[in-house]
């Protein structure tokens, strides 16, 4: 028999990425003890380049000190995947579950992860793939519209997923993304002819599709100010 | 009679000797077999159990293979250790890196260092993951694979032999017998994977 499985969904707004490092870390551990149920954070970030583990800054164009002048932060993170740029209008998803309670390795996660974008892409008519030739995301023909970085530690994960609603694309000029250097980045707006409700509304069916592709039975929300829960 | 065919073609792909036993748990379906690694012949007997991984998100699936080595202990959080003398071998398992995906990073810790059981002590990046991996025995860091810096795939095409991460001087060696044995470890894998 199974046991009903819950998700408390965090809508926190736009938050700064260090402050939701840290809001990640301390639920990660949180969630290792069993302290807390499984947890996703639904969030935008003001304009950030982040870097993974690899550190592969040679895919940043520009130096570090032009960034600040376009108002963009640059972060050095310990997720998988090479460099990536969030900003305003890009649904961010971080799920802070246990892979092991419900038997997924990095694999299957990742590629529920990037089912989960598939899914909510197809809800505004936009066909999109994944796992191009091994290439962890979620791509609309050779245009990429969904990135993954993501970190597991001692079966708790923390990072995820970054959709493109309707961001700034100029800002990717400034990075080859994800070290792909031959292809495009795209956006829901781009590739829909329909008009797109508020992000709110489509970071909510984002979440959904999230809860129903890992199998969990009930949602709660909660709306978050990150302020609030800095202790 | 699928299964026996299955297992004396197994047993040749592992160049196996045919006195060696291999168990798996009984299943009800086979379709096609999937990865085999090779070990050497002159390798202990060794384990198996078959799992289904769906291929893709078509509804194919592959029957594949994992190894469970016998005369290696065992952790819940999949890495293996080998006792040699005052010398532990540690990596991950068959089930880790076929859960992981293909591995294309490796963070190894240094020589001199010391592991705590239980504890992380590098990660492995595979499908833009990076997972930590903890060590099973606390001990001094006497060895690293330095392979693994230009060949993380060792990691998945054998994972008990050429991709072994770190060699361990163990502190406390009753740590090793708190540790699955193989037996043990492919229970908890069937388990593990059966649930969900």
């Amino acid at each position: 028999m199974r046991i009903p499985r819950n998700l408390e969904v965090w809508r926190l707004g736009t938050v700064n990425y260090l402050k939701a490092l840290k809001l990640q870390e301390k639920l990660a551990s949180d969630r290792k003890i069993n302290k807390i149920t499984d947890t996703l954070l639904s969030l935008q970030h003001p304009p950030t380049y982040t870097l993974g583990k690899r550190r592969t800054d040679y895919n940043l164009l520009v130096p570090e000190s032009e960034l600040k002048n376009m108002g963009a932060e640059l972060h050095y993170t310990q997720r998988g995947g090479d460099i990536t740029f969030h900003g305003p209008h890009q649904a961010i998803l971080y799920p802070i579950i246990s892979l092991r309670d419900i038997g997924l390795g990095a694999r299957k996660y990742v590629e529920n992860l990037e089912s989960t974008m598939i899914e909510l892409s197809s809800l505004y008519g936009v066909k999109a793939h994944g796992q191009r030739k091994c290439e962890t995301g979620v791509w609309v023909g050779d245009r990429k519209i969904g990135a993954i970085g993501v970190r597991i530690s001692t079966g708790i994960t923390s990072h995820g997923l970054a959709f493109n609603i309707d961001p700034d694309l100029t800002f990717f000029k400034h990075i080859v993304p994800c070290g792909i250097a031959d292809k495009d980045v795209t956006s829901l707006r781009r590739e829909t002819d329909l008009v797109l409700p508020d992000d709110e509304v489509i970071q909510e069916q984002l979440v959904s599709c999230f809860a129903r592709l890992f199998g969990y039975n009930d949602i709660i929300w909660k709306d978050k100010n990150v302020i609030e829960i800095d202790d | 009679m699928a299964l026996r065919i299955w297992a004396s073609s197994t047993a040749n792909a592992l160049r196996l000797s045919s006195a060696t036993r291999l168990h798996f748990s009984p299943l009800s379906r086979c379709f096609s077999s999937g990865n085999l690694h090779s070990y050497p012949s002159n390798s202990p007997s060794l384990c198996s159990f078959l799992k289904f991984r769906r291929q893709n998100r078509n509804l194919t699936y592959a029957l594949v293979s994992i190894a469970v080595l016998d005369g290696l202990k065992y952790a819940n959080s999949h890495e293996w250790v080998k006792h040699e003398g005052s010398v532990a071998t540690i990596g991950i398992t068959d089930h880790a890196q076929d859960h992981l995906g293909e591995v294309v990073f490796v963070e190894l810790p240094d020589i001199g260092g010391s592991v705590t059981k239980a504890n992380g002590f590098g990660a492995v990046e595979s499908v833009k993951a990076t997972s930590d991996v903890n060590s099973p025995i606390s001990g001094e860091i006497v060895e690293v694979n330095t392979n693994l810096k230009e060949t993380p795939g060792l990691i998945n095409s054998s994972p008990y032999e050429a991709g072994w991460m770190i060699k361990v001087k163990p502190s406390n060696p009753s740590e090793l017998e708190a540790l699955m044995g193989p037996k043990e470890y492919t229970k908890f894998c069937e388990e593990e994977d059966g649930a969900h």
